[in-house]
């Protein structure tokens, strides 16, 4: 039973760390930076609760809001360049974060042993959960209750004005500045909602593993972030959901059976995926309060555009 | 009221625009018109912020618009339409219009009300405008559903739906018939009636003749002639600048 | 400053040019792709990996000898590279680029795995030549092995710009790249010279990651990673689509990761290559050379 909590909590995470990606490719951005966000919100709900002694709502949302602030700084100067410049720069500033990690020594004495970060041995000990008596469901849905509020506040958004413009940027950023948009203010936004998102899921996974290192948060990590939700399709927050459980649950437990060969047919799959849906698996058009939104029956408006 | 003071852009060597210098009144519909390669879309360009001048001013009404960024400029009344139709194709036609409501009025609603408030797509101001532009029955359809035409008036709300003072209009009717011609200067005096200034460039002369107030031509960058349609018509510069095609030079004296 | 010190730092800045020649010709892999394709191939890295361990097959099996290996490594890295074009590039729709982005990661992971798999994730002796003998230019060594690994980037750049400029291939390779319209409008085959590029390219990258591997005598998969950021960072810094700037930015990374390396020491030399590559990017976005500042 609890393998299953556990799955259920590696899905929790993950999606958090997709969407994060999500609100940032709605606006047409690939950014690399979400593992670097996530490994932020890790360090900070970590220290929060195991040196601070901090209950792990304000911690999650603290660490939230810390990865959030950093985002916002770093979107400033990152988000002036676009395309494979920003791919780079954001992988650069997580490759970044994660070194700094690995030679952070903080470490205070709490109940007589030192706790903190501690180079590259990592963060130790993070057992806000097992300490205060908490159970596998409990800690299990407590991450799905993060989850559920993110995905509602996201789906919300997408019906929002907000969500229109973040679409409108993706689509053609030269005639969302004619019309008045300010290019900057709405790609840093989004940046800061990612990092928000990618924190809580950082903080969280910092809580259930107990133990964070800095080679988990590296390019790998980085490049599911933004694999969800592009094999999920950027429709709706759903697409990044099924894309986790595709990727966690069929390809990584559900093929169990396969032993070792089944990570061989996980990069394999993404690339048959791709080829037969190149907009992801959920597509790429929104969906809507009412139901999905009629698609385009035909396009000879297109022909005759040429 | 639209005023360009010494305009110019240099890219490297190339003067796309040479000290371009320009008054707009209010309320009159102005056409820029000039062959192709003479500078009248870097002049759009530079008026809505698109390029920054090498040298020389735009200004609105006494206010320089020269250092504005692009949003600050629509905040201020700029407004413009593509010479290739650039719609949002993956929002609705109500949405498009949604997400251009950046006018000085629409900016001063409540942070949270102006952009986390769903269903706005839904307002009395968006009906309004799809009802002067004959799009309401599209509503809820995908902006790449639309025809060609459906695509034009649909750009041309969507720059009207910031409220805009003037509006800039590149190459309106590229790739349409005399017959649209015709419907689309209706739909510019439309707009006008909506007491919006239009600055028009175009290449079809029976539209610019027959519909604009004054007229000014750009040649190699640089402003050849200003003048009513009447006595650019007669201007000897203007003739020969299009001297080089024999077909404009007849189209401009019969028109 | 201290004598001994300036001996250290020119000597680090020797080896690091040297070894940048690898930087250098991943970058001009990452370029030329980028520039008939206008697209990202996150894969390269690990295609230029897996031609190495083709090479390496042949070593281990067969008994080949170091140049043969380097020949074997190269063109398994082009035939990948033809394979990596066809799987994730050439039936992925243009008007979707993260389709192609994401299928080559895919295609990363897959070939990753591959290596993996067959490497049981060991590390490998890799043959590696002319180890033990050293040029001494005052109190400067240039080791032999480095050296080597330099002339045969050097080598293998030069065939590529006889390619690009000497023949009918390069000369519609370049067309494709600056004008692709055009290009198919004149009769060039536009797929036929993507899938070409991709073998060069492909090429290219066996040539580096063999001589990474034979300057440091080992081949292990966590290389290809290294091969992959690297190479992107050598693009940016050079600036898109220019080979010129792929080459002096190869040789930029080379000589500042061994000076960090020196100042700053292991553990904290990629936080400063880092946060100088982020700098650089935003504030001068356009490369050294490049003409598409910023261009997606």
């Amino acid at each position: 039973m609890d393998f299953y909590f556990g799955l259920l909590q590696i899905f929790g995470v993950h999606t958090l760390l997709g969407l994060s990606a999500y609100v940032v490719l709605l606006t047409g951005q690939v950014s690399m930076a979400q593992a670097g966000f996530y490994a932020i919100g890790a360090y900070a709900a970590g220290a929060a609760t195991a040196m601070f002694g901090m209950h792990i709502i304000p911690a999650v949302l603290l660490a939230g809001l810390v990865s959030a602030a950093i985002a916002c700084a770093v979107g400033f100067p990152a988000l002036r360049v676009k395309g494979l410049m920003l791919v780079v720069a954001t992988l650069a500033f997580g490759e970044m974060v994660r070194m700094i990690f690995f030679n952070l020594t903080w470490q205070v004495e709490r109940d007589g042993a030192l706790v903190g970060p501690n180079g590259a041995e990592g963060f130790r000990a993070i057992r806000y959960f097992p300490e205060n008596g908490w159970e596998i469901w409990q800690v299990t849905t407590l991450i799905w209750i993060f989850v559920a509020l993110v995905m509602a506040a996201l789906w919300w958004m997408d019906r929002t004005r907000a969500g229109a413009v973040l679409r409108a940027v993706g689509h053609d950023e030269v005639a969302a500045q004619s019309i008045g948009l300010n290019l900057t203010a709405v790609k840093v936004g989004a940046m800061t909602a990612g990092g928000f998102i990618a924190g809580i899921g950082g903080s969280l996974y910092a809580h259930t593993v107990t133990h964070i290192e800095h080679g988990i948060f590296g390019v790998l990590l980085a490049t599911f972030a933004v694999a969800y939700p592009i094999l999920g399709g950027l429709g709706s927050v759903f697409g990044t959901l099924i894309a986790v459980l595709f990727i966690q649950g069929f390809l990584v437990e559900g093929l169990r059976f396969m032993g070792d060969w089944r990570s061989l047919l996980f990069g394999a799959l993404i690339v048959v995926a791709m080829n037969l849906r190149p907009k992801g698996l959920l597509g790429d058009t929104p969906l809507r309060l009412g139901g999905l939104r009629r698609k385009p029956s035909s396009t000879p408006a297109l022909q005759e555009a040429d | 009221m639209l005023t360009l003071e010494n305009l110019s852009k240099h890219f490297g060597g190339v003067r796309a625009v040479d000290d371009v210098s320009l008054t707009i009144r209010e309320g009159e519909i102005f056409g820029l018109i000039g062959p192709n390669g003479s500078g009248k879309s870097t002049t759009v360009n530079l008026i809505t912020g698109l390029y920054a001048p090498t040298t020389g001013r735009v200004m609105l009404d006494g206010y320089d618009l020269t250092t504005m960024a692009q949003h600050e400029r629509t905040a201020m009344g700029v407004a413009r339409t593509f010479q290739n139709i650039r719609l949002f194709g993956n929002l609705t036609v109500a949405e498009n219009l949604w997400v251009a409501q950046n006018g000085h009025e629409q900016r001063r609603a409540h942070f949270l009300s102006r952009w986390f408030r769903a269903g706005g797509e839904r307002g009395a101001d968006i009906d309004e405008l799809l009802e002067f532009s004959r799009l309401l029955s599209k509503r809820d359809v995908p902006a790449s559903a639309l025809s060609f035409g459906e695509m034009r008036r649909l750009e041309m709300a969507r720059a009207l739906a910031s409220n805009p003072r003037v509006l800039l209009l590149d190459e309106p009717a590229a790739g349409a018939s005399l017959e649209d011609g015709q419907l689309l200067a209706e739909r510019i005096r439309a707009v006008q009636g909506r007491g919006v200034t239009v600055l028009l460039i175009e290449h079809m002369m029976e539209l610019v003749m027959g519909i604009t107030d004054r007229i000014a031509v750009l040649n190699f960058g640089g402003k050849i002639a200003e003048g009513t349609p009447a006595e650019i018509q007669r201007n000897d510069d203007v003739r020969s600048a299009y001297l080089g095609s024999k077909h404009k030079n007849e189209e401009l004296a019969h028109a | 400053m201290d004598y001994f010190f300036f001996i250290d730092l020119l000597q680090s800045l020797t080896d690091g040019l040297l070894f940048g020649t690898t930087y250098a010709l991943i970058g001009i892999g990452f370029t030329l792709i980028f520039g008939v394709m206008r697209k990202l191939n996150l894969a390269y890295g690990a295609a230029s990996l897996a031609g190495t361990y083709i090479g390496l097959l042949a070593f281990l099996n067969l008994g080949a000898p170091p140049a043969l290996v380097f020949v074997i490594s190269a063109l398994g890295a082009g035939v990948i590279g033809l394979v990596v074009y066809y799987c994730c590039f050439r039936f992925t729709p243009e008007t979707v680029p993260m389709a192609s982005l994401l299928a080559s990661v895919g295609m990363l992971l897959f070939i990753d795995e591959v290596v993996v798999h067959l490497s049981h994730g060991m590390p490998y002796p890799y043959p590696s030549v002319f180890r033990d003998s050293v040029i001494e230019i005052g109190e400067v060594w240039v080791r032999g092995d480095l050296l080597f690994v330099f002339l045969m980037c050097v080598v293998a750049m030069g065939v590529l710009f006889w390619l690009l400029h000497r023949t009918p291939l390069g000369l519609a390779t370049r067309a494709v790249s600056q004008q692709p319209r055009a290009a198919q409008l004149c009769g060039i085959d536009s797929a036929r010279v993507n899938a070409l590029t991709f073998v060069i390219a492909g090429v290219l990258g066996g040539v580096a990651g063999a001589m990474t591997a034979a300057a440091v005598g080992v081949l292990s998969p966590i290389i290809a990673m290294g091969l992959t950021v690297k190479g992107l960072i050598v693009v940016v810094i050079g600036g898109l689509g220019s080979i010129p700037g792929a080459i002096i930015g190869g040789l930029l990374v080379g000589a500042a990761e061994n000076i960090f390396l020196l100042l700053r020491g292991v553990t904290e030399r990629d936080i400063y290559v880092m946060l100088l590559l982020f700098l650089f990017l935003t504030l001068r976005p356009g490369g050294l050379f490049g003409a598409h500042a910023g261009r997606d």
